[in-house]
């Protein structure tokens, strides 16, 4: 091996270092040794100072010391000795041999050594080591030196030379007056050793009071280190002061054992420290293990305590005491387990970071002690948390439980009462009988009532049910009073098909009354339709009986019998009848006895009683035969009757005709101008006298009429001849005789009045009967016209009408052939007017205007002259005296006129 | 020919004369005597005659209001008891 060692030389003037010990790399540390063999005197008698002090400082801890750095050395045995020493290892056995060889050998092993550590030694042989180079030695030491005291300093990531620097200037910071640069002139004036001592030791020296003394400091730094420190002086103090530029090495080495110094006794505070910690940091292990295994145990055993407690599902009874269990429940949420959350994770960190620290300081991981382990504590929260969750769960569970029980409780409740209030009073309703004493409407209005009884009660039994279903309920959810419950449900059931037994009941027994009330209904009914009938056939029947007859023929009184003797044969028919319809009044009566009825049976239907019937029906077989002895009777005297009317007929047949003949002889004899009027007259008187010797025949005839007539005999078939007939023909006949006599005798009159003629007579006659066409002795207007114009006149109008209203003044359309002759006498004979009444007045009174009564009396007869004195109106004309009369307008009053 | 009764209906015409009695015209007939009441004269120059609304063979119905049920007595009576104007109702 060779070596390089870099001798640098420097002028004395500058202080330029341009070696390349900043640098400190063991490549420059070859090139220094390369460069020149040359060391500076004053450098290698500070460097065999500081060197030899220093080796000695470590071998003595092996007992050994150097004196010359180049001659103890060379056999290589205190080289391996101090190598042993400072790095507190083994070398091979030395060769115990006075050799060479063994000496090169025991170098060998040296420098093998130093070169195992990662030294590149180079020009560095054992040969001069063993030659005993000093610059060689001085190098190898400075390697080892290098190697062993600077190359592990490590200051803040900066190692070896510059770490040492840094280490100076770091700890002579605070010190103004010391600014360490480098490893030479910077610690000639003693303040950085100094500095160092005091920052470190500064019990040792009193920095500030230190003067510029740089010698003086030296020493003082120098002897403080020896005594205090146990560094050798390993630099001589003037040597520092008087050399301008110290060798670096040598300081370095210096400066290293202060470091060494320092910083093993850091490194020792530090052990310490490190130990205080590790110490401290086992304390604190333990002292969390303890407070681990602590907080395990107190968690575990709240967990243990906690858990049953969330593991008791005992119900409570009531909902308050479960929500004071959840309040509880709610409470341990909010309240007391978040701190024991917190102590878990703590327990977990506090684990973690024990696990964590044991492991940095390279300690055995924790193991908690039985059951309290992790899983432990881990398994047994989780048995915690489901015990929670089923708890919580559990509590709602029961509350709504009990929520729903207390509803349903509070449901049940009022469901029965409003069932029981209902049900209130219902059975005795249902009891009741009082159909046994209603009429057939008040039957089936129950009726009606006891349908809507079974449609509620229908309605009903949904609720019923409900409540028997809430009662299941409650006992399946458990009800702590469920007992009282199931009571009180059972009573509402058995109350219920109580009364829906009595319901059926009633109705069977309201729907039998109803039966038996409407046969009865129906029986009174068909009383009724055939009472009435019956009734009136009966009553008719009665009145028919006593019906008062009036029969004129011998046929209508034996229709009478007849009808009677065919009404006499419905009886038996209408005695069944009566028989039927009393029968259904008993059927009634029979019926309501067996049946147990209290209705009163009045019948609706009819005011006819059985007793009305029976009574009139006894009526009418009384008068039955009464009846047929009234008809009998009248029969005989319809028979009676039958004999006067013949009687009458026989006679008035003979008398009508004969009055008939008589009149029309009267006629013929009238008509016919048979002879003169005298003869006429004659013949007249003759039939007078005969009719007139008729008459008795006449009252007989009325005789027998009277008779007739008081019994009430109104017609008579057997002539066509009444009494009245024959009376009013006998009354004509007698009123024409007479009329036709005196019609004759005034025919007489007027033919003597007017001088007429016979023949002028039988030609008034002729004419007439000629106009006359109906021969009703009566000229109808027509035919009188049909006359006048025969006779010439040529008449208009209005003087026919004239002469109509003289000639049938009456307006009665006939011209009798009297006023026919009066009329044509008037025309053709003088006549009497008024003014020759008036004349023969005047006459009288001897041409006065008026005249006197006197003069009457004398001319006239008496009463006739009466008459006029009474009748004749004063005169009060010109020359009246008193008591003149007017006779004019008397006399034209007299023939109906009157002047005005 | 029909008869008179058949022919045309009655006329009847109303009738004032003034100036009082006498009239001049005569009455015949009446219910007394079984004839209608007729107007049988009409003295010349007389009121009825000025008034050449009557005529001869004119039946009275009415006088002075009052209806004439043929009684002559009863005309008679109505006519005297005009004064001054004497109202007639004829029919012819």
């Amino acid at each position: 091996m060779s070596q390089v060692i870099q001798i640098t030389s420097t002028s004395t003037s500058t202080v330029q270092y341009s070696n390349g010990y900043e640098q400190d790399e063991y490549m420059m540390q070859e090139e220094e040794w390369d460069r020149d063999l040359l060391l500076d005197p004053a450098w290698e008698k500070q460097q065999r100072k500081t060197f030899t002090a220093w080796c000695n400082s470590h071998l003595r801890k092996a007992g050994t010391q150097i004196e010359n750095i180049e001659e103890d050395f060379r056999n290589g045995l205190k080289l391996m000795l101090l190598l042993e020493v400072i790095s507190g290892e083994r070398l091979p056995k030395p060769d115990r041999g006075k050799m060479r060889f063994h000496k090169i050998a025991n170098v060998n092993k040296a420098l093998d050594f130093i070169t195992s550590k990662g030294v590149k030694l180079v020009s560095i042989g054992a040969e001069e080591i063993v030659d005993g180079n000093v610059k060689m030695t001085l190098g190898m030491i400075w390697t080892i030196i290098l190697r062993f005291a600077i190359q592990d300093i490590s200051v803040e990531e900066t190692s070896a030379k510059e770490g040492l620097l840094l280490w100076c200037q770091r700890k002579t910071a605070p010190y103004r007056n010391v600014n360490v640069q480098n490893f030479h002139v910077s610690w000639k004036d003693g303040l950085a050793f100094s500095a160092l001592i005091h920052r470190h030791r500064p019990d040792l020296l009193d920095f500030h009071s230190l003067k510029d003394d740089p010698l003086g400091n030296l020493n003082l730094a120098l002897e403080i280190a020896e005594k205090h420190l146990d560094i050798p002086k390993m630099l001589d103090a003037e040597d520092i002061v008087n050399t301008p530029k110290p060798d670096e090495r040598a300081i370095m080495t210096y400066v290293s054992c202060f470091y060494h110094a320092f910083a093993g006794a850091e490194q020792a505070e530090t052990a310490a420290n490190r130990i205080c910690k590790v110490l401290g940091v086992n304390q604190e292990n333990e002292k969390l293990m303890e407070e681990y295994e602590k907080l395990a145990s107190e968690l575990l055993e709240w967990i243990r305590r906690t858990t049953p407690w969330l593991e008791n599902r005992t119900p409570e009874k009531t909902m308050a005491a479960m929500q004071a269990k959840l309040e509880d429940f709610r409470d341990y949420r909010r309240l007391h387990k978040p701190p024991k959350v917190q102590e878990k994770c703590q327990l977990e960190i506090n684990f973690n970071t024990l696990q964590t620290k044991l492991r940095i300081s390279n300690r055995p991981a924790f193991m908690p002690s039985e059951g309290k382990m992790v899983s432990d504590i881990a398994s047994a929260w989780q048995g915690l948390e489901q015990a929670e969750k089923g708890y919580e769960e559990w509590l709602l569970n029961e509350i709504r439980r009990l929520e729903r029980l207390d509803h349903l409780a509070e449901k049940f409740r009022q469901k029965a009462i409003t069932h029981e209030t209902w049900a209130q009073g219902k059975e005795q309703i249902l009891s009741q009988k009082d159909y046994e004493s209603a009429t057939l409407t008040e039957v089936r209005a129950l009726l009606r009532k006891h349908e809507a009884f079974e449609s509620d009660l229908a309605a009903h039994q949904d609720r019923v049910e409900q409540i028997a279903a809430i009662a299941q309920e409650l006992n399946e959810l458990d009800y702590h009073a469920v007992a009282a419950v199931n009571e009180r449900c059972q009573k509402i059931c058995d109350l219920w098909d109580q009364l829906g037994t009595l319901t059926q009941k009633r109705r069977e027994a309201l729907e039998r009354t109803e039966k038996l009330l409407e046969t009865i209904d129906q029986l009174f009914l068909e009383f009724a339709k055939r009472a009435a009938p019956f009734n009136n056939w009966m009553e008719g029947a009665m009145e028919d009986l006593q019906d008062m007859f009036i029969v004129h023929s011998i046929e209508e009184i034996q229709n009478l019998i007849s009808a009677h003797e065919q009404f006499k044969s419905t009886l038996p028919e209408a005695d069944g009848e009566r028989q039927a319809i009393l029968g259904i009044h008993s059927e009634v009566q029979k019926i309501s006895q067996s049946y147990g009825l209290k209705t009163s049976l009045s019948n609706p239907y009819s005011t006819i009683s059985p007793e009305e019937v029976l009574a009139k029906w006894d009526k009418v077989k009384q008068l039955v035969p009464q009846r047929d002895s009234s008809l009998q009777e009248e029969l005989a005297r319809q028979h009676a009757n039958e004999r006067l009317r013949r009687q009458f007929a026989s006679q008035a047949n003979l008398i009508g005709p004969w009055i008939q003949t008589r009149m029309e002889e009267i006629g013929r004899s009238a008509v016919e101008m048979n002879g003169t009027l005298e003869d006429q007259m004659t013949q007249l008187k003759q039939y007078e006298h005969v009719i007139v010797n008729y008459k008795p025949n006449i009252d007989h005839l009325e005789g027998d009429h009277q008779l007739i007539q008081e019994s009430l005999i109104f017609d008579n078939k057997h002539t066509n001849y009444t009494m009245e007939h024959i009376r009013v023909g006998w009354e004509l006949l007698l009123t024409t005789i007479a009329r036709t006599i005196n019609e004759i005798e005034t025919q007489i009159l007027t033919r003597d009045a007017k001088g007429i003629s016979q023949e002028q007579m039988n030609e008034f006659r002729s004419s007439f009967n000629h106009f006359d066409r109906k021969k009703k002795g009566g000229m109808e207007t027509d035919e009188f016209r049909a006359c006048l114009i025969s006779m010439g006149y040529d008449l208009g109008e209005v003087e026919f009408a004239r002469i109509m209203s003289l000639v049938d003044p009456n307006g009665t359309g006939v011209v009798s052939f009297q006023s026919f002759i009066d009329f044509m006498t008037r025309e053709t004979g003088d006549s009497d007017t008024a003014e020759q009444v008036v004349a023969s007045f005047r006459i009288l009174a001897g041409d006065k205007p008026y005249i006197l009564a006197e003069e009457l009396r004398r001319e006239l007869p008496v009463d006739q002259a009466e008459y006029c004195i009474s009748r004749m109106p004063a005169y009060r004309g010109p020359g009246a005296v008193p008591g003149a009369l007017d006779y004019t307008s008397f006399s034209t009053a007299l023939y109906g006129e009157s002047d005005l | 020919m029909a008869s008179a009764e058949q022919l045309a209906p009655f006329q009847h015409i109303e009738v004032q004369l003034r100036g009082g009695a006498p009239w001049g015209f005569t009455l015949k007939g009446g219910l007394e005597h079984g004839e209608p009441l007729v107007i049988t004269k009409i003295e010349e120059g007389g009121k009825a005659a000025q008034s050449r609304k009557l005529r001869v063979g004119d039946e009275l119905v009415n006088i002075s209001g009052s209806t004439v049920y043929g009684s002559r007595q009863e005309a008679l009576v109505l006519i005297k008891g005009s004064y001054r104007t004497l109202n007639m109702v004829v029919r012819r």
